[in-house]
């Protein structure tokens, strides 16, 4: 019974990592660009979730049909204004690491933005279904969580059908492939890496939007979830969809069955130990090809 | 042209020596003038970096007993000596602790020093003080090291930290028996730096002394992002009694899983930090209804002089005190009483003063009924409260409920933990 709890616990607790991971995954396969300010994207959407919720008083899952628009909407702006202009210049770069620098200061300004405009307080959005639970055959689960996981589900499916079978996630594909051969094929690249980016922060506004009802907001709460999400990442294979989720359950299983035998402190020994033997066994991760998509 | 600007300069740096050597004069003139005596007290606070604010808090406190003492006829002993205060500035950092030190006594040349706020400033500055052989008041760091070094000048008016785990322990011990509940098993909850490891030796000593079984010694990362995987293995174990040391935001992630999942000890009690920490309503909401804390003091506590001093404080800087504050303010009169009796600032006789205070009334009955240093310079009996959390019209308040002699009137404590809404 309470290796069920532990059990249901940890998938609910991965899919949150998977569908934060989503974002980074997809950023990375299409643009190659690794995020450094993915966590700070994270703490933004919560914060916009959290002052909208408090204002408005609206259920937070409807939300997400305010939230994620408008980080498509900041996602493919900063793309634009910030990541284009570097990418330009490094176009013949080997190892365009401009980039990478200029996400990590993103992420920065975007903490300190945070800082300055909400404050250093820790706050949290007590909805209604913050402290519903489920109890189902003696396991317990706060209803947020297993709400968690469902849209986890739903949205990861979604996007991966999206990507396969529509044009535009074909054109995303073909980006992520060879960005001159899709240019030489028609595609028009920036405007597509600027969705990608926009699409990125977008699915990271659902994850932050699972995690209002029962997680504390604040401007370093991205921190948090940011290395998992590395991890993550890596473990499933870049730029892969199932891998994410795959990844994302893998982790939060480890942390949540894991710790009914040891400790907490030395799950997260485990963790980083799984990542390394995948890393020497298989360095493409769980669901990475040679081909990368 | 040339010429010119020469002169006024010549004609400059002659009349400024001149406006300096009146200040000079001036100022030596109105000190040889009266007989008036001033004692220079130095102050080392953390008053810029992350702890600034605590710093100022002390700082203010301080200001207002000085205030008041001087007001008073100052130190009658010594003609009416007034106390000056310096401050300086450590910044958290025990270099810069450590190296003010070093500048008030052999520059500024103060009577004694007193801070700071972090036992990690305090260590180190305090063993500056013992080798010039001045002495140090410390009103706030509780690291148990600091008055067991055998040091001769250093006299600590907190508590030890230890004493608080010591406290809890006996607390639930006591409650056990008064409402008949009988207890057997422990479970420890701790985040795992030296802060939570601190405690968990000190409870490893009091627990079995107590007679109690501790069952559960689970540390944890304080950046977790879950701690369900924490909460399911304490419910599993369903111990007794479940004691915690946690930052903020893994406090309130811990008693919101603890209410989700419906643990049920007969108590939650917490180690004040997180526990104590404003936001720790605002994210727990109810949920935090019945947890225990432990402190040196909070505002409905019922002593002597509490509600006064406290409501005097919030009409000068605008917010009520906290512990630190009270036991900052405090040290103050205690410092005040050990010159009076010197009547004088020779380090030795201040020395002797200071192991000889015997204080039983008095502003310092707000932080505790009697002041005494034992031999090592630690405050005998440094007081500490037990507050449970709890719901009065609609806003949850830390009530005051142990020791009962200076608990809230009025309020009854809820025994064992009835659950959340109960």
């Amino acid at each position: 019974m309470d290796f069920l709890s532990a059990l249901v616990n940890g998938i609910s607790m991965g899919a949150i990592y998977g569908l934060i991971a989503l974002g980074l995954t997809l950023i990375f396969g299409i643009m190659k660009i690794i995020n450094f300010a993915h966590g700070a994207l994270l703490m933004l959407s919560m914060m916009i979730a959290y002052w909208i919720w408090k204002f408005s008083g609206i259920n937070p899952y409807i939300l997400i049909l305010i939230v994620s628009p408008l980080m498509f909407g900041f996602g493919y702006l900063s793309e634009r204004f910030f990541i284009k202009p570097v990418l330009d210049r490094q176009k013949d770069v080997r190892e365009p690491i401009a980039v990478l620098l200029l996400t990590a200061a993103l992420a920065m300004v975007f903490e300190n933005l945070a800082l300055m405009i909400f404050g250093a307080d820790y706050v949290m959005a007590k909805t209604t279904v913050t402290d519903a639970t489920i109890v189902l055959g003696g396991v317990t689960l706060s209803a947020a969580r297993f709400y968690a996981l469902i849209l986890a589900l739903v949205i990861s499916s979604a996007f991966f059908l999206f990507l396969q079978y529509t044009e535009l996630g074909r054109k995303l594909r073909a980006c992520g492939q060879d960005r001159n051969t899709a240019l030489l094929m028609g595609i028009n690249v920036p405007q597509t890496y600027a969705i990608a980016f926009g699409i990125g922060t977008a699915l990271l506004a659902v994850a932050a939007i699972v995690l209002l009802p029962f997680y504390y907001v604040h401007p370093t709460v991205g921190n948090v979830f940011m290395t998992k999400a590395f991890i993550v990442v890596v473990l499933g294979g870049l730029g892969s969809v199932p891998g994410a989720l795959l990844g994302g359950i893998i982790i939060g299983l480890i942390e949540s069955i894991g710790a009914q035998y040891m400790t907490a402190t030395l799950t997260t020994a485990i963790v980083y130990l799984v990542f390394l033997l995948v890393l020497f066994i298989k360095p493409s991760g769980l669901f990475g090809s040679k081909f990368e998509w | 042209m040339l010429l010119r600007g020469k002169y006024t300069k010549i004609i400059g740096l002659i009349l400024v020596t001149a406006m300096m050597m009146c200040f000079v004069v001036g100022c030596s003139g109105s000190e040889s003038g009266s007989d008036v005596e001033v004692i220079k007290i130095g102050n080392i606070l953390p008053l810029s970096g992350s702890a600034a604010p605590l710093g100022k808090i002390g700082q203010e406190a301080r200001d207002m007993a000085i205030e008041e003492i001087n007001a008073a006829g100052g130190i009658k002993s010594m003609n009416g000596a007034q106390i000056e205060m310096l401050y300086a500035d450590s910044k958290g950092d025990p270099a810069t602790g450590v190296s003010e030190a070093e500048r008030l006594i052999t520059h500024e040349e103060v009577a004694l020093i007193t801070g700071c706020y972090q036992s990690g400033v305090a260590m180190p500055s305090t063993e500056v003080a013992e080798r010039y052989g001045i002495p140090y008041i410390v009103p706030v760091p509780s690291e148990d090291q600091i008055t067991e070094r055998g040091f001769k000048y250093v006299f600590r008016v907190a508590e030890k930290t230890s004493w608080r785990n010591r406290d809890q322990v006996t607390f639930v011990k006591e409650m056990a028996e008064k409402f008949d509940t009988p207890i057997k098993t422990v479970a420890l909850i701790y985040e795992n730096t030296s802060w939570g490891q601190g405690a968990v030796r000190a409870w490893e000593k009091y627990i079995p002394e107590a007679g109690l079984e501790i069952v559960l010694k689970e540390p944890y990362p304080s950046n977790s992002s879950d701690l369900t995987p924490v909460v399911l293995k304490c419910k599993n174990l369903n111990p007794d009694i479940i004691m915690l040391v946690s930052y903020v935001s893994d406090a309130a992630l811990l008693t919101n899983t603890f209410a989700e999942h419906k643990v049920m000890p007969k108590a939650f009690v917490g180690t004040s930090g997180g526990f104590a920490d404003p936001a720790y309503f605002e994210l727990t909401g109810d949920n935090c209804e019945y947890y225990f804390d432990i402190s040196t003091w909070e505002p409905d506590v019922n002593r002597p002089f509490s509600q006064e001093v406290n409501q005097k404080f919030t009409e000068k800087y605008g917010y009520a005190m906290n512990a630190e504050a009270v036991k900052a303010y405090a040290s103050m009169y205690i410092i005040a009483d050990a010159l009076e009796r010197a009547g004088s600032t020779d380090p030795e006789a201040l020395r002797q003063a200071f192991a000889e205070t015997n204080i039983t009334e008095g502003p310092t009955q707000m932080y505790a009924s009697e002041i005494v240093f034992d031999e090592t310079g630690q405050m005998v009996n440094a007081p500490l409260v037990i507050s449970q959390m709890r719901k009065i019209d609609g806003k949850m308040e830390r009530v005051s409920v142990w020791p009962e002699a200076e608990a809230r009137p009025g309020m009854e404590i809820v025994w064992p933990y009835p659950g959340v809404g109960q």
